[in-house]
């Protein structure tokens, strides 16, 4: 059965879309709304805005690549689908960061892992952040709408063997585990996710929100970095973008002015705060970029006697939320246990080792099981997070602390990781650090764990969900935007996205963000109405 | 030795907070002069999009020590050669930013003045022996410096990526690579 592209045919139909790549001088564009970022809140903000009759223009920083172009090669996926070609990592090098960069945002690469903001996040947040109007009851409805909108549904096909082991171990140890929703319609189980998927199953942004937007006669530019809100006051007057290469490194030298009633900042952790900086937006109480957190993880490889192909299958299916709440949501760091799918090149750079002995933990690659545990950063004072800077070029890069409270919660995820693993039948376990080796008892790997000197560099580490820096409250001492995500200081400017969150969500955050910008933005399209 | 003075005198001088800030002014400046005294070419090598030819002796004699293992000795030519063009495509999409921070890296590499004292490699890396390589990758991981044990990961990273994102790489390790649609 064929694949069709219903992204090219749409186009083929007349959709109208702006390549910044293949300008051939300045351009001017005029919308009621214009939204930056084409990811979870950019997409839906504009699917809901354009279905009320405002004209939408949705900016996207990255290429357009759609089904047909999505071979399910590293290379190709790495380079063209991430932020700073798949290079971005906190400032001191030591943490890796993967957030999508392409028309879809970091759903066209996520592993569609699809969770409601957790009620002990939302409590934390009412309480401690002065967040109003979001609580679990609050936001039911919205999450459903989202649910039902992206097909989002718990997994209903066996686990792949990697997943599998996360339930095999928590089973024998009596500790909880559950089946993950996602986000799909006729998934293959292939295991692709992260490349783009290849079959239009993800309801990532470019297969649903993006296109009604277009059917409704919004419109997409492309290749374009939003470089600098013009500020006039309390009012944005305009937004400077810069065309970029068709490789989205460069900016060609033309530029495109975008004059809108309204903005929606929607370009995620990192690049909203820094686009405000840029910028020069007003930040009386500093607080613009602070409070960034990663839902740190950490990882534990294994070696299994039978095989697990930890490259094919949907790639996470089983998670854990065993040791996530036990000590309240301001104890000692709580973690989710999940697993990563394993493809050569990715692998390898988690492994990092090259020679003889990479060569030996890579050959052994169909019997690796990987886990690892996502922190949930945020919560507690000793866990501050980070804060987002501009270098010297105007690219903003993110100044990430880890601080002993965090390295402790990475240390007793690593000791619950191979607990697991043995359980779940592994011969062998190392917790991936440059130190560690494969130990064939719990008992050796715990001694080995105890022993290893946690620090930068050493320990693996990365993020896969940038959240916060500029954070909701209706404190405007301690928050850039109102729960409403309205800034504080500019009167036509909205934050719709993960980095509203005041802390880590505690759980994969894109339904975190397709639900709370779906509610900010039909609150938005009201508002519009009367202004 | 020559290495360790480098070090020592940068750490027994300054506080650790300044080690960092000290060593950054010493590898700016050493990427800096190379590129004003022309040691290191501006422009790419032939056939390469970003690599210049001031990079490719050292990556030459790294890439086929970092595979070793993964490939038999016949192959090793083609692999190193798949490696070189994956990774030059690979520097060809990073940013401004990250991409000016490896040529840095890689001017450190390439002067001889900077060479020898942060790597212990004195001679032409056409000279220097697998064993050399690996002592020197060895010494920056367990350096003292952030800035050091930021290179060490990133040369493992970019070469060990760039190979294992090439089909003849798979083979070795039991991936079939992925299905047809």
């Amino acid at each position: 059965m064929p694949v069709t592209d219903p992204f090219r045919e749409g186009l083929a139909r007349g959709w109208k879309t702006h390549d910044g790549s293949q300008l051939e001088g300045d351009l001017t564009l005029e919308a009621d709304v214009a939204i930056v970022g084409s990811g979870a809140g950019g997409g839906t903000t504009a699917e809901i805005l354009s279905a009320a009759g405002y004209k939408v223009l949705l900016i996207e920083e990255g290429p357009l690549k759609t089904s047909s172009d999505f071979k399910l090669l590293e290379n190709e996926a790495y380079a063209s689908l991430y932020q700073e070609g798949v290079g971005r990592m906190s400032k001191d090098g030591a943490i890796s960061i993967l957030q999508g960069r392409a028309v879809g945002g970091t759903t066209l690469v996520n592993w569609t892992s699809s969770f409601r903001t957790p009620a002990p996040t939302l409590e934390h947040w009412a309480r401690e952040h002065a967040v109003a109007g979001h609580s679990e009851e609050q936001m039911a409805p919205w999450f459903e709408q989202m649910e039902q909108r992206l097909g989002v549904a718990p997994w209903q096909v066996p686990p792949n063997a990697n997943n599998e082991v996360i339930r095999n171990g928590c089973e024998k140890l009596g500790y909880s585990w559950h089946v993950i929703p996602r986000n799909v319609r006729g998934c293959w189980n292939l295991g692709y996710c992260g490349m783009g998927c290849p079959t239009n199953a993800k309801q990532s942004m470019l297969v649903t929100t993006i296109p009604a937007t277009l059917e409704n006669g919004g419109e997409l530019l492309y290749l374009a970095r939003a470089q600098r809100l013009l500020i006039s006051g309390d009012q944005v007057t305009g937004l400077e973008c810069q065309a970029m290469d068709s490789r989205c490194v460069a900016p060609n030298g033309h530029k495109i002015t975008v004059k809108a009633r309204h903005y929606v900042l929607a370009g995620g952790g990192i690049n909203t705060p820094g686009l405000l900086m840029r910028s020069n937006a007003p930040d009386p109480h500093k607080r613009l970029g602070k409070r960034t957190f990663l839902h740190l993880v950490n990882f534990s490889a294994a070696q299994f006697p039978t095989a697990i192909n930890p490259f094919y299958g949907a790639p996470q299916s089983i998670y854990s939320d065993h040791f996530q709440w036990k000590d309240g949501p301001k104890g000692p760091m709580g973690y989710k246990l999940e697993v990563p799918p394993l493809h050569p090149a990715l692998a390898s750079t988690l492994f990092a080792g090259f020679g003889q002995s990479s060569a030996e933990q890579m050959a052994k690659l169909p019997n690796t099981h990987m886990m690892l545990a996502l922190m949930r950063d945020g919560f507690h004072p000793d866990s501050p997070g980070g804060s987002v800077e501009l270098r010297s070029d105007d690219s903003p890069v993110l100044d990430y602390t880890l601080t002993p409270y965090g390295w402790e919660g990475l240390k007793r995820a690593f000791h619950s990781m191979a607990e697991i693993q043995f359980a779940a039948g592994a011969s062998a376990v190392m917790p991936l650090h440059s130190d560690a080796r494969y130990m064939t008892s719990l008992r050796e790997t715990r001694d080995q764990i105890d022993s290893l000197s946690l620090e930068l560099y050493r320990t693996r580490l990365a993020s896969a969900h940038v959240m916060g820096g500029c954070s909701m409250g209706e404190n405007s001492q301690m928050a850039v935007t109102d729960s409403l995500g309205r800034h504080h200081q500019l009167r036509n400017v909205s934050v719709h996205d993960g980095s509203l969150f005041p802390t880590s969500i505690g759980a994969n955050p894109q339904l975190s963000v397709y639900g709370l910008t779906a509610k900010l933005a039909t609150q938005l399209a009201e508002r519009l109405k009367s202004s | 030795m020559p290495v360790l003075s480098v070090e020592n005198a940068l750490l027994s001088r300054r506080g650790v907070l300044k080690v960092g800030a000290c060593a950054s002014a010493f590898l700016a400046t050493a990427g800096l002069s190379a590129s004003l005294s022309g040691c290191s070419a501006s422009s790419s090598a032939s056939g390469f999009a970003v690599l210049r030819s001031s990079d490719l002796a050292f990556l030459r004699a790294l890439i086929p020590v970092m595979l070793a293992g993964s490939v038999p000795a016949s192959s090793m030519p083609d692999a190193a050669k798949a490696t070189l063009n994956t990774l030059d495509d690979n520097l060809n999409h990073l940013s401004p930013a990250l991409l000016s921070l490896t040529q840095q890296l890689l001017d450190v590499l390439a002067m001889p003045v900077t060479r020898g004292p942060l790597t212990g490699v004195w001679g032409r890396w056409e000279n220097a022996s697998p064993e050399q390589i690996r002592h020197f990758l060895q010494r920056w991981q367990n350096s003292s410096l952030g800035l050091l044990k930021m290179g060490h990961g990133s040369l493992v990273q970019l070469v060990m990526m760039s190979w294992y994102e090439c089909p003849q790489s798979w083979a070795a390790c039991g991936y079939p690579g992925p299905p047809k649609i």
